[in-house]
């Protein structure tokens, strides 16, 4: 049986979600995992989906954007292959925070770090609401350091380019968060 | 994932509210090390505390950094040295005293506590030895801390040993002259002392203990009065008992962090984790007081009538958020009140909100007793041994820990400033009343018997 991954980006209402439920399960899909989030107004939905049907990835994208254009939504459909048999890279789970003053290209520029160093970011949240106030400004980058990178040498890069995009960056192990919130 | 104000609400506490380790502390135990020559006890306790303690500040650094949380103080707590070294006399304890100092300062820790007596229903040998080297002990090492534990609920007061203790307090003062009598500062005389705790002066590694092991002492007074201040900004009319609550749950955060850096040191180290002990500790910082919270809780300031009232929910509150927290909680765990470490408490004394006899009162409910108090330097040995004895009489009593790290200040008076230094901070001397009286109740030695409700079995 085949996995699809359903991308829906829409302007946020009530009923979206049953809507686009209502439409997967019509073409024969059984959803396997959904996750969603609101940016400002915009809604955005991930639909992981196996197909009990036979149905090919063009005709579901085609079915699933005949019921759910009209509503305003835009959908992607797009298999999802095999998982990898290789072993997932062993690693550890770190929270990455940055206050700051808002500029231009700082998730590029921290993201660029983390990248050179094969940190996976698993989860990202950031504002800027502009201005001076770092309050106002933040990045959260929850990340898989693999336990074979040079954390110094990663934490040092990050300290450095913090420092001089006056930032205030904590990098730390995502078990003190855990241990303290969830007793 | 885990909520965005979670994570701001714990940087805050790290960042903005002095929340720290105080100490991650190793306890080594030093009875594999006796002998009967001099020189050999001395070198087994060089080589077996070197052997365990040499990575430990460099390991504590570096779970510090993974955590992003400061690892303060790096220690050391041994067997009672009393017992250790019993063979020897006064000369024999004065260079077991050494090699403990050299060894801290080899491994890079910045105490080693375990120069301790257990003497509270008689004096042996070595204790003997032991209290007779206090002075010249303290006054010649920078790092070593003693405890002499001199009453308990069980034993009831020995009395000839808070007597010898008066004694030693004032030689090892007058040996210190120069520092304002320093040496006393690294000095506790306990009733009921705990067998675990991290904290110095009075940490030692009890003999029920195992061969080595890692206690954790986490502080925060900054993080409760923040904690007090944000829910009394959110609603102004919350009522004591909403206040205690809100206590408890920081006091619980507070302890998981202890928990998790202790069993990571103990288990990078392989030995057995021991206790977290949640201690509001305070240093002469702004914002790390606890003297702040009385305020924090609507007294002009910590001394002032329902201080005593305060304190008592501060510090049940204190324990009751670290019992829930931790399944090993120990140590003193609760609030402590010393003088001259708290710029708010030594401001209370010199502005006369705080007396001697309102802390001693207050000692009945924190979890210590007289901390880092300076007194006039003519007190009379017999005035000192009765303050003793009167701290010691509040811990047997009401079958808790109490203790006194009291500071004759030589050629001061009341009202005059001593300094210690560092964390040790500087205060007021207190008003000692008739403090030259030579009474003879303290002199007339035995033992206080223990109360009746000792008789448990």
């Amino acid at each position: 049986m085949k996995k699809v991954i359903v991308t829906v980006l829409a302007n946020d209402r009530p009923g979206i979600l049953a809507s686009v439920s209502g439409a997967i399960f019509q073409e024969g899909g059984n959803l396997d995992q959904v996750s969603q989030t609101l940016l400002e107004t915009q809604f955005a939905g991930l639909f992981i989906a196996t197909l009990t049907k036979d149905i090919s990835i063009e005709d579901l994208q085609a079915k699933l954007r005949q019921t759910l254009a009209p509503q305003g939504m835009d959908v992607l459909v797009k298999p999802i292959d095999e998982p990898d048999t290789a072993s997932p890279v062993p690693s550890e789970p770190f929270v990455i925070t940055c206050f700051g003053p808002d500029r231009k290209g700082l998730v590029a520029e921290i993201t660029a770090i983390l990248a050179r160093h094969k940190v996976n970011v698993t989860n990202l949240r950031a504002m800027f609401e502009g201005g001076d106030d770092p309050s106002r400004n933040l990045m959260i980058y929850e990340v898989d350091v693999p336990v074979s990178a040079d954390t110094s040498a990663l934490s040092g890069d990050l300290r450095t380019r913090a420092a001089e995009l006056s930032l205030v960056i904590n990098i730390q192990h995502r078990n003190i968060f855990e241990s303290i919130t969830r007793m | 994932m885990i909520h965005d104000r979670e994570i701001l609400t714990i940087l805050g506490m790290l960042n903005n509210e002095h929340l720290d380790v105080r100490t991650v502390t190793l306890g080594v135990n030093l009875f594999d090390c006796v002998s009967d020559d001099i020189d050999r006890l001395c070198a087994n306790i060089e080589k077996k505390i070197g052997g365990l303690a040499d990575g430990l500040v460099p390991l504590c650094n570096r779970i510090g950094e993974k955590y992003g949380i400061q690892v303060v103080n790096k220690r050391i707590s041994v067997s009672p040295i009393a017992t250790i070294a019993a063979p020897f006399g006064p000369k024999g304890m004065v260079a077991v005293a050494h090699t403990l100092d050299r060894v801290a300062r080899r491994v890079n820790v910045d105490f080693v506590g375990g120069f301790t007596a257990l003497v509270e229903k008689g004096i042996a040998r070595g204790d003997d030895a032991l209290i007779a080297a206090l002075p010249q002990a303290l006054a010649e090492t920078e790092r070593v801390c003693a405890s002499v534990n001199v009453a308990s609920t069980r034993e009831g007061i020995n009395m000839d040993a808070v007597l010898r203790m008066s004694h030693a307090i004032k030689e090892a003062a007058a040996l210190t002259a120069d520092k304002d009598g320093l040496a006393c500062a690294k000095l506790c005389v306990f009733a009921n002392i705990p067998q675990d705790i991290p904290f110095m002066a009075g940490a030692y590694l009890g003999i029920g203990e195992a061969d080595a092991v890692i206690n954790v002492g986490v502080s925060g007074p900054g993080v409760v009065k923040n904690a007090i201040d944000r829910a009394l900004e959110a609603d102004p009319n919350m009522d004591l008992g909403d206040i205690a609550e809100r206590i408890k749950r920081t006091a619980a955060k507070v302890t998981r962090i202890g928990e998790l850096i202790g069993r990571e040191v103990a288990g990078e180290l392989g030995i057995p984790f021991g206790v977290v002990d949640l201690s509001l500790a305070p240093t002469p910082t702004v914002g790390d007081s606890v003297g702040e919270i009385f305020q924090s809780l609507g007294l002009i300031s910590i001394g002032s009538p329902g201080s005593t009232a305060a304190l008592a929910m501060l510090n049940d509150a204190v324990k009751k958020g670290g019992a829930f927290a931790s399944s090993h909680v120990g140590g003193l765990s609760g609030a402590f009140i010393p003088v001259s470490e708290d710029l708010n408490i030594a401001e209370a004394v010199s502005k006369g909100f705080l007396t001697i006899e309102k802390l001693e009162a207050m000692t009945a409910v924190c979890s210590v007793g007289l901390d880092m108090v300076a007194i006039p330097g003519n007190t009379s040995v017999e005035t000192l041994a009765g303050i003793i004895a009167d701290e010691m009489a509040i811990g047997m009593i009401n079958a808790k820990t109490t203790a006194c790290r009291l500071i004759p200040v030589p050629g001061k008076k009341a009202g005059d400033m001593a300094h210690f230094g560092g964390l040790l901070g500087f205060a007021n001397i207190i008003h000692v009343p008739n403090a030259t009286a030579q009474g003879s109740f303290v002199t007339k030695g035995g033992r206080i018997p223990a109360p009746i409700h000792s008789l448990k079995n």
